[in-house]
Parts: structure tokens; sequence; C-alpha cells
């Protein structure tokens, strides 16, 4: 094996991260995003790969309860933080 | 026309894609070379790790005046292994029970079955077979003599073991810090500080089992008058024990792991009294024998105190041994106790004290300078007159005969307890920076998501399982 499960996460958290901040500049120019648009998709996509980041990491230590509750704890509110500033963004429009 | 439209569509035009490469470039910054982030990260941590870890210039717990250093008889093992309290019989039994079952007594129970036991010994073994009484705080013991022989003229000694006449100057005090600390590490010790010698985390007096064993009670207990030198400085070592193996608690696995790191620890002091006898200073190498090493770790900035007792360190959590070695060398940069929120999260936590097979952790809420539970007039093992959480050691010791192994629930249980993974010291750093009653949220948390469970046997499968675990580099 050359990379390890951890290097192999952040390197592919580093393209996500990438792919997140080009989806909401590209939304951004078609729906022009307001200060709370931001807000919400911003906390959202934090989450969103937070909850990435850490559910991954427990299970590459061996404790997947530590993963499911990542995916309940980050997930779900960086879910909820998308909808709600997708349809603020959308209202908006 | 049609391109100034293009232009104004949601596709990326070059500048953009320019500008979203720069910002990938900078997010993507983890997808470098393994090399150049672990720099970068431990930058990052360093720098983190600044604004929560405050320094103190006095040692951090409140010491009343009437404060005495504790006796050797009055530790739980002479006690418990060599008669000093009589009176207390419960004390002798635990010692009794205790040695019967460890290591020979297996038991058709998956954690104490003779694979257990066998790995229990094994774990020991370097530690009983060179130094076997340093672990029950016995000074001396085997090759932790306190011996510092001079060589005589032509006389060979491949081990090394005897003062240099020639003593070695360094330039300045940090460099021998640092020559100090680096054998340290390439010796085997995962953490290492050096304090003052401080009298009062020193042992009164000292006892003496060959005396007990040779029928010569009155030779049993003896003073500092026979150390060999007077120590200006002590070196305090620590040693992580295996995750997997701690959490197992209480089963031998756990034992083993704290075993194995007994034989570490062992060789490792032993190494560094050689070291610095060799650079023409006296040296003598401890276990848990001749003074306590929670104090002068704490003392030696490894960690701070908690509610069960043991140090808590910023890296390992209370999974960690620890060892000393005594020296006449001062010409060092003593190390600062540290706080990084251990403590005060002890305060609202209890995890320990709920695991503790035998509740022998206590629940105040408060550190106190006198113990508060059910054995507190019986209690000689507590150091009393040092604010902290007092443990009753005569409960724990009873477990340790009931389980023929040392327990471990305490450490296995503790929300500092975690392998080292980047959002574990995540959390670590939060919670140092959040006021009190977030802790109990933060512990709450802890116990959901999954961690700090003890008594769980399927954690001995996990512990032998190879998944995960490369065994031939591949």
């Amino acid at each position: 094996m050359i990379f390890t499960g951890i290097e192999t996460l952040f390197y592919l958290l580093g393209i996500i991260t990438t792919l997140f901040v080009m989806g909401l500049l590209k939304y951004n120019k078609e729906l022009k995003f307001n200060a709370l648009s931001w807000a919400l998709l911003g906390t959202g996509s934090f989450l969103c790969i937070f909850c990435i980041a850490w559910s991954v990491s427990s299970v590459l230590e061996g404790v997947p309860r530590a993963a499911s509750m990542g995916l309940v704890i980050f997930g779900i509110p960086s879910l909820l933080f998308l909808l709600l500033g997708r349809k603020v963004a959308l209202k908006k429009k | 026309m049609t391109d100034k439209k293009t232009d104004n569509s949601s596709a990326l035009n070059r500048r953009n894609f320019l500008k979203l490469g720069a910002a990938g470039a900078a997010l993507g910054a983890i997808a470098i070379p393994a090399k150049a982030k672990e720099t970068i990260t431990k930058k990052i941590d360093e720098k983190t790790a600044g604004n929560f870890i405050k320094t103190h210039d006095e040692f951090p717990h409140e010491i009343r005046d009437d404060y005495k250093p504790h006796s050797n008889q009055d530790i739980m093992f002479t006690a418990g292994f060599w008669g000093f309290h009589p009176e207390d019989v419960d004390v002798a039994n635990s010692g009794k029970q205790f040695g019967y079952k460890t290591f020979m007594h297996y038991e058709e129970k998956k954690g104490f079955d003779q694979l257990s036991k066998a790995l229990n010994a094994g774990g020991w073994a370097l530690h009983n077979n060179v130094s076997p009484l340093a672990s029950q705080a016995i000074s001396g013991s085997g090759i932790l003599k306190w011996d510092q022989y001079r060589k005589k003229e032509g006389e060979f000694l491949p081990h090394h073991d005897w003062v240099n006449e020639h003593q070695y100057e360094f330039e300045n005090k940090q460099e021998a810090t640092n020559a100090i600390k680096r054998a340290a590490k390439l010796y085997g010790a995962d953490l290492v500080g050096i304090t003052k010698r401080d009298k009062r985390w020193d042992y009164s007096d000292f006892v003496d089992p060959q005396a007990i064993m040779e029928g010569r009670p009155e030779d049993s207990v003896y003073g500092w008058e026979r150390f060999p030198f007077e120590p200006k400085s002590v070196i305090v070592v620590a040693f992580e024990m295996d995750y997997e193996a701690i959490a197992t608690a209480p089963t031998d696995v756990q034992g083993a792991g704290a075993g194995a790191e007994y034989s570490s620890m062992t060789k490792t002091v032993y190494q560094m009294a050689v070291f610095l006898k060799q650079l023409g200073y006296q040296a003598v190498p401890c276990g848990n024998d001749t003074g306590l090493s929670i104090p002068y770790a704490i003392a030696a900035g490894l960690g701070e105190g908690s509610r069960m007792g043991n140090l808590i360190t910023y890296k390992y959590g209370p999974r960690v041994r620890l060892a000393k070695i005594y020296t006449d060398f001062e010409f060092v940069e003593y190390d600062k106790p540290i706080e990084f929120g251990a403590m005060e999260f002890c305060k609202n936590c209890m995890r320990c004290a709920d695991a503790c097979p035998n509740g022998a952790i206590t629940f105040d809420k408060e550190p106190s300078f006198e113990p508060t539970h059910e054995n507190k007039d019986r209690s000689w093992y507590n150091a009393k007159g040092v604010k902290k959480y007092y443990m009753d050691a005569r409960k724990c010791f009873y477990t340790w005969g009931e389980f023929g192994t040392d327990c471990g629930s305490c450490m296995a249980s503790c929300p500092y307890n975690k392998p080292d993974f980047w959002h574990h010291r995540l959390v670590d750093k939060i919670t140092a920076a959040m006021p009190g009653p977030v802790h109990d949220f933060m512990r709450e948390m802890d116990q959901l998501f999954g961690y700090g469970e003890v008594g769980n046997l399927e954690k001995i499968d996990k512990f032998y399982d190879p998944k995960g675990r490369s065994y031939n580099g591949h």
C-alpha cells in the first residue's frame, strides 16, 4: 500500500472542498446569493465536508458507531443548511 | 455579443477558472505530499496548542502546610505484598488474591484464559526478570539499583554501568536539555520532562523486602541516608500503552498492555542512567519506587492530575506508564507544569467513576485536601494535604484481587484516552477552550459516539484482528 487511509481521505477532501467552492461560485453567478444564502450554504458545505472527514476517519480508526453518529450529528444539519440555503437563494430569484 | 453573453453565463471562463484554481490549490493543500503535509499540520497543531496550553511557574495544585512526604510503607503494594499495615487484613487478602491469580490462574473465560495470561506474562517478562519489585514501589530492584560504581584502572565492564570520572560539559542548559530528552526518546520514551528534585514527592523512607524475607523486620525500613548522592534533578519519562490493549479492560489483555510498557520503561530508565553516568554524573533509574511519579510528572510538564488519580497527558490522555531518573546533574532548563483543561473537564465528566467496577473513584464535584471516600478514616495510602481528587486505593486493589489483573477500566473509559487521530485532537482543543457546562455535553457525546466502553469482550477480538494491520510490512 502506498497511501494510508488518512492520506487518501485528505487528498479526496481537497478535491471535494474544491468542488464545493466551485459549485458555490457557479450558482452564485447564476442566482446572486445574499448574505443569508451565503451563510446557510457556506455552513452547510463546511458541515458536509466535516461530516465526510469525521465519518471516514472514525471508520478508519475502527469505531463505526462514531461514524454513524457523525453522519447524524454533522450530516443531517449539513443537509438542512444546504436545503434551506438553496430555498432562500431560489426564493430571492 | 455572443461572447459577452457567454461571459455572463454560469459557465466558467478562463479567468474565473484561474481564480478557482488558486482557491482550489489553497483548499486542496491537503493533497500535497505526505512529508510536507506532516510539517504543515505539525505547525498548525503547535500554533493552536499554544492557545490552549497554559504553563505554571509553581506546582499547579494547592498544597497545605501540614503536607508530609509519603512513606514507602503506606503504598498499597508494600502493604499488600510485604505485610505493612497488618491491621488491614483486607489489603493483605487482596495482595494474596492478586498474586495467586496473576499469570498462573487460567479461567475458561475470555480475557482471562491461557492465551490472555500468556500475553500478560510476556508483556511483563522483562520487567519481572530484571527489576521485579520496581512496579511494587520497591527501590533498587535488580538493574534499577542505586549503585554508583567507579571503574578501577584497567577494569573491563562492557555494560558501561559505572560513573565516568570525566564530566562532560554542555555549552548551555538548553543544549543539555535537548541531549537528555533526545536520548530518552532514542531509548524508547514517548514523553520526557525534566524537573527539580522536590522532597515533597520523594518517599520519606524505603522498604527493604530482603530484610523481611530474611526475618529481620527491624531492618525492613531505611531512609535517604543510603541514597548514594544528593539528587538535584528528576527526569520523568512516559510511555504510551497500546490503545486496543487498554480498551479490553478489565482483562489480562489490558494487563499485557500495561506490562509491555513496564518492560519498556525498565529498559529505558536503565539506559538513561548509564547515559548520565557515562557523561560523568550520578543517576538512579526508578519505576514506581523512590518517589511519587505523578506529582513529579506534573511538575515536569507532562500532564495534569485527574479524578482517577492518574496523570492525563496532552497526547495520550491517561494511557501512559511513568518512570523517572534521579540525577545530580542540574545544568538543564527545567520544564514547567502545564494546564490544558483536563482537571477542569474532570469536574463534570466522571466517566472513570462510573466505569470503576468497585466504586473506588470519587463522584465529588470539586477536588479536596482530604479523602472523602468511605474508607477515609483508614486511608494511610492517600497522600493528604494536596488539593486533588482522592481515590480509594483499598477498593481499587480489591478489584485487582478479584480480576487477577490491574483492571485499567478508569483509563479505558476516560474521554482523553483516544487513538492518535486528527478529529480527537480537534475535539480536545475545542473542549479545552469551552467553559464547564459544555463539558457535560462533551462527556455525553463521547459516550454516544461509542468511546470508552469497558467490559466489552468483543474488544479482545478487535485487539487480535489482523484487519488493518500489516505484519509483513507490505
